[in-house]
């Protein structure tokens, strides 16, 4: 995808080479992060975790990043958190990268054509999705959470990143719709369309790879807003059941504590702005190396 | 073309910023309180008439009918709307109300009440003895789902009444327009207190002769309900009963709350001014209170009269087995619960909390024994080994909980301590409306903790309906663990109409080792709540009973620029 002028491009741009490291740096944390504990991230110490004032301690040899409301190692919680914050984010773009590539690839080869008549039916693929994209952008996505949380009695992992990767293709679905009306005008699509060959196989063979820079960088981004999203909803109360932990609810379990014991807020605040910052500052590198105006 | 250079520049420099900014901003708020607001006047002036008192909560309404089982705010607001025939005094005892006086005949069998004269209620109507027994009547209809009904079987014509097949309560009988009785078929300890509870007092003629929603909320207490003064889920506002039977009083023109509000923006507002107490602090807040000179006195700590414990529900699996039961009690490390709000609880290992006659310090009647919870899950046929975490019961549990309250934490430890004799809880976080609803179906979650607070000072106020089979309902429950034992219902029966009190006492004490030992409930803490006033609140004191009683505060704001009481006060 990127060829050797592009990586150049990308090693040039320093932004873009620490947005990388400090991502590299967040998934070592969270792979390594809990081994490297003392404590376990779900386990109270009512021994060492209490200050005398009754307070939860603060940062020390035994409590890095000090404890918690209910004297659990916030070391820990932060690893254990960031695992679970970067799979989601991770697999929610991943469902919407999926969806929202297939849909603005599917809408853009269209745009402008009639399509093929479904017995009946002549149906306007390109204005069907785009106002079902309309339609979708105009829905809460915070309302459908609590709903699917409420069905279920109880919103998990999976329920999170589900939701958020169906709710999350609708960006990215408009602008590869841009690049697949590009794409769909060169020469060789116009005489692959001539010889006959199906839509299908054009859009996988000829669109899709020329479409996939763009769908990195889109992705790339869509993980630092989706770590974003997630915070919100653990903050809002309506993300993963406790105990487990989230950086979204490490910090709206912290925020009572703000002035007694600011370890609490600062440490998964922390961890928010430099992941948000570090796929932020990776996907517009990505999008520079990948742009030969660049050059 | 965009610059890498500038980029370079400026994209780490925003980064430092906000991360500065995100250490600096907690670590710049050192702890310091703003000051007080001062009151005008020293401590012993006379009350001053006027002003709101403005408040705020955690807590939501579902429901201002006092027929209706009292729930978070409920229980605040009731004793301002509506008055009784007695009241209960500060320290709990019966005291006259809106009956100016009463003879009680036959052997502790028949009461009869003579109502005050010229007694206004909130509708311009004078109060007589007919609307005392429509409102009784209304609040022991069978088709009212009472929190309540149940203490009063002793009522001649109780049972033909509740079960539909009379059209009147028989006990209760007007002998005059201002003369009401009560005759009961055995005499009642508790009856005088009961009478106090908010499903006795009189409603306006508009409430009808039975429960139903919409109904605006019409008594005979110092304030009134406007029809815009309930904005669900937001506000509530009830103003001066201007008519209201004690001369001079209340002193405020209103009393306002937000609802639902978290914690942490309600001690924003008490500090910026915008509240005259803060009723919810949390255990942060309440340490940098109390370590400030300037704020120390303003504490008022309420009595310690709510009693928590985890409710298993006895129909469903595995607690419909009693040694799954009893080893969750026996798990359960009480101690550590203090530890993370030590200002507001206290371990309890008992069913009555410190305020409650015939609590016994001394009686652990649920003591923490691992070994002995483990043999319990033996017994029940679920052996756990903790050294290699196999066995226990196979499948998590669903446990409910509300999402602002100190079960937030205590739930997280207790399914700690459970993890350890084999018990998987899975924790299901909802708002307050929706935890109730779930916990007080039938069927409806497995495990939850509930608290009890009491509606009157007597022990049957815990012994009864939370734990009697009379207390099960399919909706709305009173008996969240819907726990029936007939030895347990005849002994709280007994006690009820046991009139000497050293024998009463000991039928509550059989009735609480049978709780204990088959336990529908794992008692946990008991809890004391801490009300921080601004100075210039007066005449607020505890009650014994009532959560937080607000009927006697008037306010001393003097002559404070608005505009710099707003702001929070002079520095």
């Amino acid at each position: 995808m990127l060829d050797a002028r592009g990586r150049a491009r990308f090693v040039r741009n320093r932004a873009a080479v620490a947005g990388a490291a400090v991502v590299a740096a967040l998934v070592l944390f969270a792979l390594v992060g809990p081994a490297l504990a003392r404590h376990d991230a779900y386990t109270s110490d009512f021994v060492n975790g209490v200050s005398p004032t009754g307070m939860p301690v603060g940062p020390s040899a035994g409590f890095p990043l000090g404890a918690d409301t209910i004297f659990r190692d916030v070391f820990a919680r932060l690893a254990a958190a960031g695992r679970i914050s970067l799979v989601i984010a991770a697999a929610s773009t991943a469902i919407a990268s999926v969806i929202g590539a297939s849909v603005g690839i599917v809408a853009g080869y269209y745009e402008g054509e009639r399509a093929p008549r479904l017995g009946w039916l002549r149906l306007d693929v390109d204005g069907a999705l785009m106002r079902l994209v309309d339609v979708l952008l105009a829905f809460p996505f915070l309302l459908l959470v609590m709903a699917i949380g409420a069905a279920l009695q109880r919103t998990t992992a999976v329920t999170i990143f589900v939701v958020l990767g169906i709710t999350g293709w609708l960006g990215i679905a408009r602008v590869l719709r841009s690049k697949t009306m590009q794409v769909r005008a060169l020469d060789y699509v116009v005489a692959s369309r001539a010889l006959g060959q199906p839509p299908a196989t054009i859009m996988l063979k000829h669109v899709l790879p020329n479409v996939a820079g763009t769908l990195v960088v889109l992705a790339t981004v869509q993980v630092a807003q989706m770590i974003v999203a997630d915070s919100i909803l653990s903050y809002l109360g309506v993300g993963i059941a406790p105990p487990t932990p989230t950086w979204g609810r490490m910090l709206f379990e912290g925020q009572p504590y703000y002035a007694t014991a600011p370890w609490l807020v600062a440490a998964p605040g922390v961890a928010i702005l430099l992941a948000v910052w570090g796929f932020n500052m990776l996907g517009e590198g990505l999008r520079d190396a990948l742009d030969p105006r660049e050059a | 073309m965009r610059s890498i250079r500038a980029k370079l520049e400026t994209v780490p420099s925003a980064l430092a910023a906000a991360a500065a900014a995100l250490l600096v901003v907690p670590l710049g708020c050192d702890g310091a309180l703003r000051a007080p607001i001062p009151a005008a006047h020293g401590e012993h002036e006379t009350p001053r008439r006027g002003g709101v008192l403005r408040l705020a909560t955690v807590y939501d309404l579902r429901s201002l009918d006092p027929a209706l089982p009292p729930d978070g705010l409920a229980g605040h607001v009731f004793p301002l709307l509506f008055d009784g025939l007695v009241e209960l005094d500060r320290d709990g005892r019966v005291v006259p109300d809106l009956a100016e006086r009463w003879d009680v005949e036959d052997s502790g069998k028949l009461y009869r009440f003579v109502l005050r004269p010229g007694v206004t209620m909130h509708d311009g109507a004078e109060l007589t003895a007919d609307d005392v027994k429509r409102s009784v009547e209304r609040s022991l209809h069978p088709s009212t789902p009472s929190g309540v009904s149940a203490n009063f079987d002793a009522v001649v014509g109780y049972a033909a009444y509740t079960s539909g097949k009379a059209e009147h309560l028989e006990g209760v009988a007007v002998e005059g327009r201002y003369v009401v009785t009560f005759r009961l078929t055995q005499p009642d300890a508790a009856f005088l207190s009961l009478l106090a509870v908010p499903a006795m007092r009189p409603v306006c003629a508009s409430a009808g002769d039975r429960s139903k929603r919409g109904w605006l909320p019409c008594g005979a207490g110092p304030f009134r309900l406007e029809p815009d003064g309930w904005q669900r889920g937001t506000s509530l506002r009830v103003v001066r009963h201007e008519s209201y039977f004690r001369p001079g009083l209340p002193h405020l023109d209103a009393v306002e709350w937000m609802l639902a509000m978290p914690q942490v923006p309600q001690r924003f507002r008490f500090e910026d001014g915008q509240l005259d107490m803060l009723m919810d602090p949390v255990q942060a807040d309440y340490a940098r209170f109390a370590a400030d000179p300037r704020w120390r006195d303003m504490g008022v700590p309420l009595f310690e009269n709510i009693t928590w414990g985890e409710a298993m529900n006895t129909r469903l699996p595995p607690f419909d087995n009693v040694e799954v039961r009893r080893a969750v009690a026996a798990a359960i490390d009480r101690e550590q619960f203090p530890k993370v709000k030590p200002a507001q609880m206290s371990a309890s290992a008992q069913l009555l909390p410190t305020s409650m006659p015939g609590y016994d310090p001394t009686w652990a009647c649920q003591p923490h024994d691992e070994a002995a919870a483990l043999e319990h899950m033996r017994k029940a046929g679920y052996p756990f080994d903790p050294a290699t975490g196999v066995g226990g019961w196979p499948h998590p549990i669903a446990y409910t909980l509300a999402d602002q309250s100190a079960n937030f934490y205590v739930a997280q430890i207790v399914q700690q301590q459970l993890a350890r004799i084999g018990i998987r809880l899975e924790l299901r976080v909802m708002n307050l409306p929706a935890y109730w609803a779930v916990t007080e179906r039938q069927g409806g979650t497995q495990m939850a903790p509930w608290g009890n607070q009491a509606d009157y000072a007597d022990p049957s106020s815990f012994f009864d309906s939370l734990f009697t089979t009379s207390g099960i309902s399919p909706e709305q429950s009173n008996n969240v663990s819907f726990y029936s034992n007939p030895r347990y219902d005849g002994l709280v029966a007994r006690a009820r109409h046991e009139m000497d009190a050293a024998a009463r006492q000991g039928l509550y004490r059989q009735a609480q080792e049978i709780l204990c030992d088959e336990a529908p409930w794992a008692f946990t803490w008991a809890q004391r709540d801490y009300v921080i006033r601004q100075p210039y609140v007066k005449g607020f004191a505890a009650h014994r009973v009532l959560p937080f009683d607000v009927r006697g505060v008037w306010l001393d704001r003097g002559d404070a620029p608005l505009e710099q009481v707003l702001r929070g006060g002079l520095r």
